[in-house]
C-alpha cells in the first residue's frame, strides 16, 4: 500500500533526530538534506523541520537544463544524477522552499530522495523512522485522511489543503493548530 | 510481546555485506531498541538501523541514539593502557605513557598494597557509574567489598537517581522507577509532569506523550522554563527553581478538599493520611501561590484536571530529585497519586524518568554505599549472611557502609581516602562544588581511571585502564520501566579494551583475592552469579534469564523464577512493600532551597539538559553531529532581567555564585522565569556550571542541590565570536 511522508509541526520538539538520522539511510554520503528551525529562537522552543514535499510538478526539476532531477515512480523527487548535473544552481533558486543543497566542491546538487531505497519498497525514510515526536510520520492515505477528520479545525480548512506554493505535493503537511478541534476527554 | 497501536510490522534494511546486531542504545533510561550495522567484512560497526519491533520506541531515536554508534570505532579511543610517572601533571591530559596491561595491573596492585598497608582497608575507594550492565554493576560492588575490602564505594546514582530511590522507598517500600509499563503512558487521561524536561532528555517517549493530548487527555507540566514540552503543555506550572515541595502540597491539599481522595483506596490501602491532610491545610492556592511563584488559577486548575481525571499518571525527574529536599519531592508528588488511588492499575500511577542508561539496576545491586545485590542492606544482619554465601566469604569480612559519593570526595580532602579506582562515571564535570572536588581527586596519593576516553576526570589519574564502549560487550540492563533488557555484543574490543568485569577479575587475582573471582570468565558466568546474588531480594532478577528476555522482549522485576513472566504492572493487587502491605502517605513539611536569593547573589541558578548531550557530555562531546548542534554551553536570561544587566543575545557575561565562576555565553529567552537562570552542565574544565552549584545534600538520599542556588551576572567586556 502506498504511503506518504506527513507532517504534523505542531509536534516538533527541535532535537534534529531527522538531520542526524539523514545521514544514515547508506545512501546519502552521510550528509543530511533537510532542516529544522527554531521558529522564533529568542520567545519560545517552537521549532519545525523544513522537509522536502516532493511536488508533484516540482520547480526543481522544471528549472533543470540537464535533466538531472528525476521523479521515482513513487513520486519521490530524487537528488540529482551525478554524471548529469551540471552544477548550475537553478534547482536551488527555483524550489520555493529552499530545499535542494549545493556542494560546491563536488560541483553538486543532492536533496531529499526520500530514501529512496527504503521507500520504494513501502520502508519508512529514515527521518521518519526516528522521529521520537510523530511530527514526520509515513502514512497510508486512508491514515492520513482519517488524521483530516479527527483534526477538524475551526476555520472549517483542514489545514493541509491550503493554498499551496507549488502546486500539489506528494507530502502532506498539518501546520500547527491541531489540538485546536480536539475534544476534551472530560 | 506487547504490541500497542504505534507498533508496525516493518521490515528493515540490509545492504550487502551487512549484519545487523539487535542490541539498545548506550545512554539514558529509555534505552531505546536499535540494530547496529555491522560490516562483515571488517566486522566493524558502521551504523545504525531501526529496531522496529522493539515495543518501547518502535524504531524512534533521538539524535544521541542515531550516532551513538560512532563511539565505537572513535579515533579518540584509549586503546592501550597508560601511565603517568609524573604526578606533578595531574589534573591535565600530558604526561601519560602507553604500558602493558601486566605493567599497569602490577604498579596498581603495588600502590594499593602499599597503601593499605600502612593506611588500612578503608583507604582505598570506588566510584563507580550506572552506564553499565547490572553484570559490571553488580561486580563492582564485590570488587570493593571482597578484592578491595574496603567500605568506600559509591556511584553516581547519588547524582541522578538516588532521591527518587528514596521517595519510593518511603512511599511503597519498593523502588521500581515506574509502576506501570510505557506502553501504558498514552492510553492515560492526564500526565502530570514535574521537573522533567521530556522532549530533550527522554524524547523518545514524546509520541506516547503527545498522543494524550491528541486523545483529548491533559498535559501538566512543571517547570521553571518553558521547555519543548511546557511549550504544549494544557497547564504550565512555572515555579521558582527548588520549590516543588509546596506545589506538591497545595495541590493535594485542593484535592483533598475539592473531594478527589479515594477514600476506601486511603483507608485499607495507606497510612498516614489524616496528618498529611492536617499539613497540607496550610498551603492554601494562595500561600502555595506566594511560595511557588505560580498563578493561583494554574494551580487551582492543574489540580482541578488531576482529580477529575479518570486514569492520570505521575511523573517526575531531576528538576525535583536533584534537591535537597529530594526525596520529600519525591514523596509528595506521589503523595497525589496515593490519596486519589491512581496508582495500582494500568493507565495510572508514577513514574521517574531514570536518567542513566542503567540508573534502575546500577542501583540495586550493590554499588551503593549501604547496599547489597538485590536491594539488600549491608544493615540487615540476615541480608549481608545471604550475599556472603554467593561470594564465599563470611559476615565478619564484609565491609561495613560507606558514605555517599560526594561525601567520598570530602574523605579524601582529610586523607581518610588516598587511593580511587574510579569507573563509568565523570565527577570532575559531573559533581557539585567542582573546585573542591578536583582539588580533592588531585590530591589523592593514587588514582585509577578505567574509561574507553580520556575524561575530564581522568586527567586526574595515575593510570588509565582502556575499557570497552556498550557494543563491545554483552549483559543486561534495565530500562525506566523496571525492565530488564539484554545488551548484545556487535564488535571485538578495539585495540586492547577490555570489559569493565574483566579487568576487576584480573585486578582482583593480582591482588590475591582470585578465588573469589577467577570462575568468571565471561559476561554470562558474571550474570549468573548475579542472578544467584539477587535471589530472594526484593529486586529479585533470578527468574529473568537472557533466554526469557529475548523472548518476551525483557522481564519486569520482580521475577523470582523460571516460570515467572515478570510484573510489568507494580501494586495491581494494591499490595505494597512496607511490612503491613500499605503504602505510606507522607506529611512533609516545606523547606526552601538551601540557599537564597539575596542583594550579592539576586538570581536563581538552575542547571539541566540539552538533547545533543549525555551526562558529563565525555562521549557526546566527541561526536560530530552533537557537537555542531551544541559545541558549548550557555546561559538563558529571560530579555527583562537581560535589559537590566545591560547584556545582549550572544554577548559573554561573567556568572558567579559563592563557590565558583565561568563565562558563558548569553542565550536570551522569554521561556524562562524573570528571576531564574539557566546553564546546561555537559561540559568540562571551565565552562562547567558545577564549578558554581552548592553541595546542599538531602539528608535520605544524600543527593546535592544541582537545581537551586543564588548566582549573580556582571558583564564582560567582551562580544560573542561570530
Amino acid at each position: 500500500m502506498k504511503k506518504r511522508l506527513y507532517l504534523e509541526l505542531e509536534n516538533c520538539i527541535g532535537c534534529r533526530s531527522c538531520l542526524a538520522a539523514c545521514t544514515q539511510c547508506g545512501g546519502h554520503e552521510e550528509r543530511n538534506r533537510n532542516y529544522v528551525y527554531d521558529v522564533n529562537p529568542l520567545v519560545n522552543r517552537q521549532t519545525m523541520p523544513l522537509m522536502c514535499l516532493h511536488c508533484v510538478n516540482p520547480a526543481c526539476a522544471r528549472s533543470c537544463p540537464a535533466q538531472a532531477i528525476q521523479i521515482h515512480e513513487t513520486g519521490a523527487v530524487l537528488s540529482a544524477l551525478v554524471e548529469k548535473c551540471i552544477g548550475c544552481q537553478n534547482c536551488t533558486i527555483a524550489c520555493p522552499y529552499g530545499i535542494p543543497k549545493f556542494d560546491t566542491e563536488q560541483n553538486l546538487m543532492y536533496k531529499c530522495d526520500l530514501c529512496i531505497d527504503r521507500s520504494k519498497d513501502g520502508i519508512p525514510p529514515m527521518c521518519a523512522s526516528v522521529c521520537p515526536s510523530n511530527t514526520l510520520q509515513w502514512l497510508t492515505d486512508e491514515e492520513i485522511e482519517a488524521k483530516q477528520k479527527q483534526f477538524n479545525l475551526d476555520n472549517g480548512k483542514w489545514v493541509t489543503s491550503m493554498p499551496y506554493l507549488e502546486g500539489e505535493t506528494n507530502v502532506k503537511v498539518n501546520l500547527p493548530g491541531i489540538l485546536q478541534g480536539v475534544t476534551k476527554l472530560f | 510481546m506487547q504490541r500497542d497501536k504505534f507498533f508496525k510490522e516493518i521490515e528493515n534494511v540490509r545492504h550487502p555485506n551487512e549484519t545487523l546486531v539487535k542490541t539498545h542504545c548506550s545512554y539514558c533510561g529509555m534505552q531505546c531498541g536499535m540494530n547496529l550495522r555491522v560490516d562483515t567484512r571488517t566486522n566493524k560497526i558502521i551504523g545504525v538501523e531501526p529496531r522496529y519491533d522493539w515495543p518501547v520506541n518502535v524504531g524512534k531515536m533521538c539524535p544521541k541514539g542515531v550516532t551513538a554508534y560512532q563511539q565505537t570505532n572513535h579515533p579518540d579511543r584509549i586503546l592501550k593502557p597508560l601511565i603517568r610517572d609524573d604526578a606533578s601533571l595531574k589534573g591535565t591530559k600530558e604526561g601519560f605513557r602507553e604500558a602493558t596491561w601486566d605493567e599497569a595491573y602490577d604498579l596498581i596492585a603495588k600502590k594499593f598494597i602499599e597503601l593499605q598497608g600502612k593506611y588500612g582497608k578503608d583507604t582505598l575507594s570506588v566510584f563507580s557509574g550506572v552506564s553499565m550492565t547490572n553484570e559490571k554493576c553488580y561486580l563492582t560492588g564485590k570488587f570493593a567489598r571482597v578484592a578491595l575490602q574496603t567500605r568506600y564505594i559509591d556511584y553516581n546514582g547519588r547524582f541522578c537517581m538516588s532521591s527518587a530511590a528514596g521517595g519510593f522507598l518511603r512511599s511503597f517500600g519498593v523502588d521500581r522507577g515506574s509502576t506501570l509499563p510505557w506502553t501504558d503512558i498514552h492510553e492515560s487521561d492526564c500526565l502530570f509532569i514535574a521537573g522533567s524536561n521530556t522532549a530533550e532528555c527522554h524524547p523518545t517517549s514524546m509520541f506516547r506523550i503527545w498522543n494524550v493530548q491528541e486523545r483529548g487527555g491533559y498535559l501538566i507540566v512543571a517547570d521553571p522554563r518553558e521547555t519543548p514540552i511546557a511549550r504544549r503543555a494544557d497547564v504550565h506550572l512555572d515555579l521558582r527553581p527548588g520549590t516543588d515541595l509546596a506545589l506538591a502540597n497545595g495541590i493535594l491539599n485542593l484535592l483533598i478538599q475539592n473531594g478527589y481522595a479515594d477514600e476506601e483506596f486511603v483507608n485499607s490501602h495507606t497510612n498516614g493520611f489524616e496528618e498529611t491532610k492536617e499539613l497540607v491545610k496550610e498551603f492554601t492556592p494562595e500561600y502555595t501561590s506566594e511560595l511557588t511563584g505560580v498563578a493561583v488559577e494554574k494551580i487551582m486548575r492543574a489540580a482541578e484536571i488531576y482529580g477529575k481525571a479518570p486514569n492520570a499518571v505521575v511523573m517526575f525527574a531531576r528538576g525535583i530529585e536533584q534537591q535537597h529536599k529530594g526525596v520529600d519531592n519525591v514523596s509528595a508528588y506521589t503523595n497525589m497519586a496515593l490519596v486519589t488511588g491512581k496508582i495500582g492499575r494500568p493507565k495510572s500511577g508514577v513514574a521517574t524518568f531514570t536518567g542513566q542508561g542503567n540508573g534502575q539496576g546500577g542501583r540495586e545491586h550493590g554499588q551503593k554505599s549501604d547496599l547489597l545485590p538485590g536491594y539488600r542492606k549491608l544493615t540487615n544482619p540476615k541480608h549481608v549472611e545471604e550475599v556472603c554465601k554467593v561470594w564465599g566469604i563470611t559476615p565478619e569480612e564484609m565491609p561495613q557502609p560507606g558514605v555517599s559519593a560526594y561525601e567520598m570526595f570530602e574523605l579524601m580532602e582529610q586523607k581518610t581516602i588516598r587511593g580511587l579506582y574510579l569507573l563509568c562515571s565523570n565527577p570532575a564535570v559531573s559533581a557539585p562544588n567542582l573546585n573542591f572536588v578536583r582539588k580533592a581527586l588531585k590530591g589523592l596519593d593514587f588514582m585509577v581511571c578505567a574509561d574507553f576516553y580520556l575524561s575530564e576526570s581522568a586527567e586526574f589519574a595515575d593510570v588509565i585502564l582502556p575499557t570497552v564502549t556498550w557494543s563491545e560487550d554483552e549483559g543486561t540492563v534495565t530500562n525506566l520501566e523496571g525492565r530488564i533488557i539484554k545488551i548484545n555484543k556487535a564488535q571485538e574490543p578495539l585495540g586492547e579494551s577490555k570489559p569493565d568485569w574483566q579487568i576487576q577479575v584480573e585486578l582482583s587475582e593480582r591482588l590475591g583475592r582470585g578465588k573469589y573471582f577467577s570462575h568468571l570468565k565471561t559476561a554470562r558466568d558474571v550474570a549468573d552469579e548475579f542472578r544467584l546474588a539477587s535471589k530472594g531480594g526484593y529486586a529479585d532478577y533470578y527468574g529473568a534469564t537472557w533466554d526469557k528476555i529475548d523472548k518476551q522482549d525483557g522481564v519486569f522485576w520482580p521475577c523470582r523464577d523460571e516460570k515467572d513472566p515478570g510484573t510489568p504492572h507494580m501494586f495491581l493487587d494494591k499490595k505494597f512493600y512496607h511490612p503491613d502491605g500499605k503504602a505510606k502517605i507522607c506529611a512533609l513539611p516545606y523547606r526552601p532551597p538551601a540557599e537564597e536569593p539575596d542583594a550579592t547573589y539576586p538570581l536563581r541558578l538552575t542547571t539541566g539538559r540539552v538533547v545533543f548531550h549525555y551526562l558529563s557530555g565525555n562521549q557526546t562531546r566527541r561526536i560530530q553531529f552533537l557537537r555542531d548542534m551544541c559545541p558549548e554551553p550557555y546561559v538563558e536570561v529571560h530579555p527583562e532581567t537581560a535589559a537590566k544587566y545591560n547584556i545582549e543575545h550572544e554577548e559573554y557575561v561573567r556568572l558567579y555564585t559563592r563557590r565558583g565562576e565561568a563565562e558563558y555565553k548569553v542565550k536570551i529567552t522569554e521561556a524562562i522565569r524573570k528571576d531564574t537562570v539557566f546553564v546546561p552542565y555537559h561540559f568540562g574544565h571551565d565552562q562547567s556550571i558545577n564549578l558554581l552549584t552548592i553541595p546542599a545534600l538531602d539528608p535520605m538520599s544524600r543527593m546535592p542541590e544541582f537545581k537551586a542556588c543564588a548566582a549573580q551576572i556582571e558583564k564582560l567586556a567582551r562580544k560573542a565570536v561570530q
